[in-house]
């Protein structure tokens, strides 16, 4: 094999290596972006739930006011407007959610790619390699963390596209909320997937060691 | 009465008051920074609050396994992360409470050391730009006091906080912000008003 097995000199690793390491500044990308779409949707979800507030206490107030100075006109205008920037946000969190599902795809391509890298090594120096490709990392290494991190984002977009589906239509105020701090704090995202990732980062050299 | 003593009272009162003016502005800061850490404290506790109120097996997430726990978890993790926080701006606090304290009980000891040769008219005379050593003490005293206090009523307030009990910790920046003492702050900012000319003489 001539691969070089030196991690951290850019430029000079091809192969297994080169694809394992671009796969793991591609997973820092991909989280990052990930963690700024949370924002944004955080904030798009804030906004719907307050909407949906606002909805209801305004139809609320349209039967106290019934036959009062309030002409219905405005009330329906109102509801009208609200209704309008109500799907506006849904769109808008709609589209969040996609990009999430598209940034999910990648990783699966990522984990499917590193299983091929391992089962080409199978075949190629048989069970195991003689050394590792970067400090101490067998390549199966590479697929278990990969596999884990995907695991939980993959579990996290599942959680994300049921809050989308059901957020607009939950009168249950405690329940709304529920489902806002699920999206902000991602249940499903631990802490351990920050320290597979720094590891991951330190074993292909893009963090000094 | 020695002049000597009275230059010398002088001259460690001005600089008591000097402390007291640069930590003031920077307590003032510190106690701001904290309103938006207390208000996400708050949050936090409603967000606790809705996640035990709501049974999820009944809800559109029943299907995700203990969600309930990883969520109470997350929040929980945010709160002692909110709480760590204001424990550094508590101990900033202190810090310059003590400072403060410092300088007041240097002035106080100084005064009762050569309580022989400081006469009573002496120290409660006054002039258009300089105010009587009696009323400098006094207030200085009042400032001490004053942050001395308030820094054991919001340390206090923090520490009762427990994680069963969700309603003391939503409640939290309420009465948080009731600490405010403003006649307390009102007389820091008088007292320094009326030492301005003072601090300026040589």
């Amino acid at each position: 094999m001539s691969e070089s097995t030196t991690p951290g000199k850019k430029g000079n690793l091809t192969g297994s290596a080169r694809k394992l390491k671009d796969d793991a500044a591609d997973w820092h990308n991909l989280i990052q972006k990930w963690e700024r779409l949370n924002d944004e949707g955080s904030t798009i979800a804030t906004k719907i739930v307050n909407l949906g507030m606002s909805k209801k206490s305004d139809t609320e107030a349209d039967v106290v006011m019934e036959g009062g100075s309030v002409k219905a006109g405005d009330i329906s205008d109102n509801l009208k407007r609200s209704n309008q920037e109500l799907e506006e946000e849904c769109v808008k969190l709609q589209d969040v959610v996609d990009k999430m599902a598209n940034i999910l795809s990648k990783m699966e391509k990522m984990v499917q790619a590193e299983r091929g890298i391992c089962e080409l090594e199978a075949f190629q120096c048989g069970e195991k390699r003689a050394a590792p490709l970067f400090h101490t990392w067998s390549t199966q290494q590479f697929v278990e963390v990969s596999s884990k991190l995907y695991e939980s984002y993959k579990q996290e977009l599942a959680l994300k596209k049921t809050i989308l589906q059901e957020l607009a239509h939950t009168a249950n105020a405690d329940l709304s909320m529920v489902y806002l701090s699920s999206w902000l704090y991602q249940p499903y995202i631990e802490d351990s997937g920050k320290l597979l990732l720094e590891s991951l980062l330190l074993e292909t050299g893009h963090r000094p060691l | 009465m020695s002049s000597a003593v009275l230059l010398s009272l002088h001259q460690q009162l001005k600089k008591c008051f000097e402390t007291l003016i640069a930590n003031k502005s920077v307590w003032d800061s510190e106690l701001a920074e904290c309103k938006p850490l207390m208000s996400s404290l708050g949050n936090l506790a409603v967000q606790l609050k809705a996640l035990k109120n709501v049974q999820i097996a009944n809800t559109p997430l029943a299907n995700f396994p203990s969600l309930q726990e990883r969520l109470h978890y997350k929040l929980s993790l945010a709160v002692d992360a909110v709480l760590g926080k204001l424990a550094e701006k508590m101990d900033a606090l202190q810090r310059l409470r003590d400072a403060i304290s410092q300088q007041v009980s240097a002035v106080f000891q100084f005064y009762e050391k050569n309580t022989d040769t400081l006469d009573i008219a002496g120290c409660v005379s006054r002039s258009a730009i300089c105010p009587s050593i009696s009323d400098m003490l006094e207030w200085l005293q009042d400032a001490d006091r004053c942050y001395r206090l308030q820094l054991v009523q919001r340390r206090n307030l923090l520490q009762a906080l427990i994680p069963s009990d969700l309603t003391l910790m939503e409640t939290a920046p309420k009465r948080w912000e009731s600490l405010h003492s403003a006649s307390g702050e009102e007389r820091i900012a008088d007292a320094l008003c009326q030492v301005s000319f003072f601090m300026e003489t040589e």
